[in-house]
């Protein structure tokens, strides 16, 4: 019998940590396949940490609190206003740990990883350095890349729609901007998001660490179809890059039609400050 | 100073007392009902998100042949897209502005300072009148040839323009914004004037409860600038209707001198005080229902005060961690990140400062004291969730996702909601004469803030996993597949705290037939609404009261009247 009712009591566990995990991988996450996504990462679960311990203060104090000193219990409250040196005190003790532990931390943290990563672009002239230029419209995504002469907007540009092709363990600079409305280019493999606006030029730079097929998502409401606007990314290793630029160099001249304006929305490569 | 105040009659017939009234009281039920039927509305309508986002394609049960006949009950993308830039709208100007704004720093605020009524009858009177016209016609939007506005409550252009949003529906939302707009800036002027200028003898501003605090200080912020908003929404207006072009640009511009940045920064400059103005009445409220139903004094009431007055001041200042992603200049975009965390140094001072008031306290659960802890509860997971948003790294991520949606529900939505609440349980003997009913109102808490929180929580988890917002179809990406469930639980939350509310609905009906008469004075406090019978008659006191100390003096042991507490107007017993 009580072995019986132990085997049970196991199955449910089992049952119970096989739908824990499943919703742990629910909620995870998409995978991180950039060179900075982490530190992103890093600086969330600091603060989810931070969080936890003041949440669980505010708790103790609310639910203690209300068991302790329902009216039941204690009968006769004390009356008080916290005399001025305990509140200063009080005042004092929660500003200065809420500054140490949370406010400086995580500004010093993220303005270096502002200042160190997320904004250090590759030099402009740099030839190892990948560079696009993204167009958004309503419901969709133009890439372009230089071609063979490196240059944008001219006839051998290789230009895509809603699918992007590139490299991985090169850095990327995007330049973007947005023919209509406000687009926003989300690369939740990378954790990153940068909005395309219509009369301006937005900048990002990214380098991949894994091939393979990814999403390339709008996250700015842009219409009725904003959820339809999905682009594809693949990722080549170097090797396999070079060979797909090459062929697709082959029908740029064919694919892009020379005699349309429409079709030299390209502009001249913006260096990055 | 001598202050005359306009004499009217007491509201006796239909159209003094339900349409055109000067009275105070009579504005701030009038503001109450017209929050209460808003927030209906924007209620259904978050129903309809929700059950589009669990099943995308799938027909709505009961209301969908009803409502979109043409799709065969399915919800429509481009209805989609209304459906949540009018909930937002709503629930914002029309539902939460009234309850906790009009309905009741109308009420509070001549009430708890000792006035007869508020220094400008007429422009009471008129803001609710702009108020209801400005909601009427952000209602006839919707039908309009091609629907009403549809580009987020945000109105980003240039998706707001002509160019993203043909027909009326966008044009008479920025209008029916600007008449709000005109609403709130009347109503701040007189909370501001009547405040200062006819607080009772003897009533220093330290001396008010702190719901006149919350409310004083909302005035102050929407009188600066809600006029912000109107000016944006009134460029917006010109822009679609005279062909300027303030906020146009790209392929369609042709002078070439617009920025639809430019919105955003007038928009936002509005848009974080904005989150302020409707928290401070909320917080105000809770600080004295805290310090009510714990029977002690509020712990720290100056620092509590003037912890509200850094938060309004740093609130002004931080406006730009909206525009992480739009690429402001660096210098920008750190000042504004360090500014934000500044924002926390005050919060924290607060919630030590509620959580004293209940240490050692007496605490009686009442209905009241149960929301205001529920808010306690939900704003600091709403607080805290902010810090990712701050932080201009972790922002890039979760800029745009549901994050976003589930934090700014916590601190918007679910504690402004929750201390309105609270509020009308704790005031409506003031208001109507008659208790509600404690039982359904502990039942309707309970039932409203469990699945509350999984409806939220699920968000921030969805964000936290990549969704992004105002998508009509999620899962048209393959890596937000996996979330079927989650938004299966939150939509399941979200009708079960659709429904709690008939607890809510069965407390005014039932109240209405069968009510207890309240006495004066039911939850046994001492502020000075509280000298009057209830339900409050007309011009509030027979004779103005002289305050003699604060609003909190309960449980001091030396009190020989027989009562645990104070009344405002009786001299301060030394212990």
């Amino acid at each position: 019998m009580g072995f019986k009712l132990l085997v049970s009591l196991l199955h449910v566990g089992q049952v119970s940590a096989g739908m824990f995990s499943d919703f742990i991988t629910m909620l995870t996450p998409p995978e991180d396949i950039s060179t900075y996504g982490h530190k992103i990462m890093f600086l969330f679960n600091y603060i989810t940490v931070m969080n936890v311990f003041y949440f669980t203060l505010v708790c103790i104090g609310l639910f203690g609190f209300s068991y302790l000193y329902s009216a039941k219990r204690n009968k006769t409250p004390e009356y008080t206003y916290g005399n001025r040196k305990k509140q200063l005190k009080v005042t004092l003790i929660i500003g200065l740990a809420v500054f140490c532990t949370v406010d400086s931390v995580i500004t010093v943290t993220a303005n270096n990883d502002l200042v160190n990563t997320f904004w250090k672009f590759p030099e402009s002239d740099d030839p190892e350095t990948i560079k696009v230029q993204v167009l958004a419209q309503q419901w969709m995504w133009h890439f372009r890349l230089a071609g063979n002469d490196k240059v944008f907007n001219t006839d051998d540009d290789i230009v895509t729609a809603n699918h992007l092709h590139l490299p991985i363990g090169k850095k990327i600079v995007f330049q973007l901007t947005s023919k209509d409305v406000i687009h926003s280019f989300f690369l939740p493999n990378a954790r990153v998001k940068i909005d395309a606006m219509p009369g301006r030029i937005s900048r990002i730079w990214v380098e991949f660490t894994k091939s393979g097929d990814f999403e390339i998502a709008c996250a700015e409401m842009c219409g009725t179809h904003h959820y339809l606007m999905k682009a594809k990314m693949t990722l080549y290793d170097p090797d396999d890059f070079q060979y797909w630029e090459s062929e697709a160099a082959k029908f740029a001249y064919q694919e892009n039609d020379t005699g349309t304006v429409d079709s030299y929305w390209g502009w001249k490569w913006e260096s990055n400050r | 100073m001598k202050v005359l105040v306009h004499a009217h009659d007491a509201p006796n017939t239909f159209l003094s007392k339900y349409i055109i009234s000067y009275d105070h009281k009579v504005i701030a039920k009038q503001f109450l009902w017209l929050g209460m039927v808003f927030l209906a509305i924007g209620g259904l309508m978050a129903m309809l998100i929700r059950w589009t986002l669990a099943n995308p394609g799938v027909p709505m049960p009961f209301f969908g042949h009803l409502l979109f006949p043409n799709s065969g009950g399915v919800v429509p993308p481009d209805s989609y897209a209304m459906l949540f830039t009018e909930h937002g709208t709503i629930m914002i100007f029309w539902a939460i502005t009234p309850i906790l704004i009009g309905a009741f720093g109308n009420l509070l605020i001549p009430l708890q300072i000792g006035a007869r009524d508020m220094i400008f009858p007429t422009l009471n009177m008129l803001s609710f009148h702009f108020t209801f016209v400005s909601g009427v016609i952000m209602l006839l939007a919707l039908c309009t040839p091609l629907g009403g506005a549809a580009g987020g409550w945000t109105a980003y252009p240039t998706l707001s323009l002509n160019l993203g949003s043909p027909g009326a529906g966008q044009t008479l939302w920025a209008i029916a914004i600007f008449l709000f707009g005109i609403s709130s800036t009347m109503g701040a002027i007189n909370y501001i004037t009547t405040v200062i200028c006819l607080r009772a003898p003897g009533m220093g501003y330290f001396d008010m409860p702190l719901a006149v605090w919350g409310l004083l200080l909302t005035a102050i912020l929407n009188a600066i600038f809600v006029p912000v908003l109107g000016a944006g929404g009134l460029l917006l207006v010109f822009d679609r209707v005279f062909e300027t072009q303030y906020f146009l640009a790209g392929a369609a511009a042709t002078s070439g001198t617009g920025d639809p940045i430019l919105f955003q920064h007038v928009f936002w400059i509005f848009g974080h005080p904005e989150v302020y103005i409707l928290i401070l009445p909320a917080w105000g409220i809770v600080s004295d229902l805290l310090s009510f139903f714990s029977r002690k004094p509020a712990f720290g009431y100056k620092a509590t005060a003037l912890s509200m007055c850094a938060i309004t001041v740093l609130s002004t200042l931080v406006y730009g961690h909206h525009m992480f992603t739009t690429q402001m200049s660096p210098l920008l975009t750190q000042s504004f990140m360090t500014l934000t965390m500044t924002i926390s140094i005050p919060s924290a001072i607060f919630f030590a400062n509620w959580l004293g008031t209940l240490y050692k306290g007496s605490i009686r659960f009442t209905s009241p004291m149960l929301f205001s802890l529920g808010v306690v509860f939900v704003f600091g997971l709403g607080g805290l969730t902010g810090l990712y948003l701050g932080t201009t790294t972790t922002d890039f991520y979760l800029h745009d996702t549901y994050f976003v949606v589930g934090h700014f529900h916590y601190t918007m939505a679910a504690s402004v909601f929750l201390a309105g609440f609270g509020a009308i349980y704790f005031w409506w003997p003031k208001m109507y004469g008659t208790m509600l009913n404690e039982r359904l109102a502990k039942a309707h808490f309970w039932a409203t803030i469990l699945p509350l929180n999984g409806v939220f929580m699920g968000m921030m988890m969805m964000g936290y996993a990549g969704m992004h917002r105002r998508l009509y179809n999620p899962f048209i990406y393959d890596f937000l597949k996996k979330l079927i469930p989650m938004n299966n639980f939150v939509t399941t939350c979200a009708i079960l705290m659709g429904f709690a509310q008939i607890f809510f609905i069965t407390n005014l009906i039932w109240t209405y037939f069968k009510g207890e008469q309240a006495s004066d004075n039911p939850w046994e406090v001492g502020t000075l609404e509280w000298t009057t019978p209830s339900p409050v008659p007309h011009y509030n006191f027979k004779s103005i009261p002289i305050v003699k100390c604060g609003p909190h003096e309960l449980g001091n042991p030396k009190l020989t009247t027989g009562r645990d507490f104070q009344y405002q107007t009786e001299e301060l017993v030394e212990v």
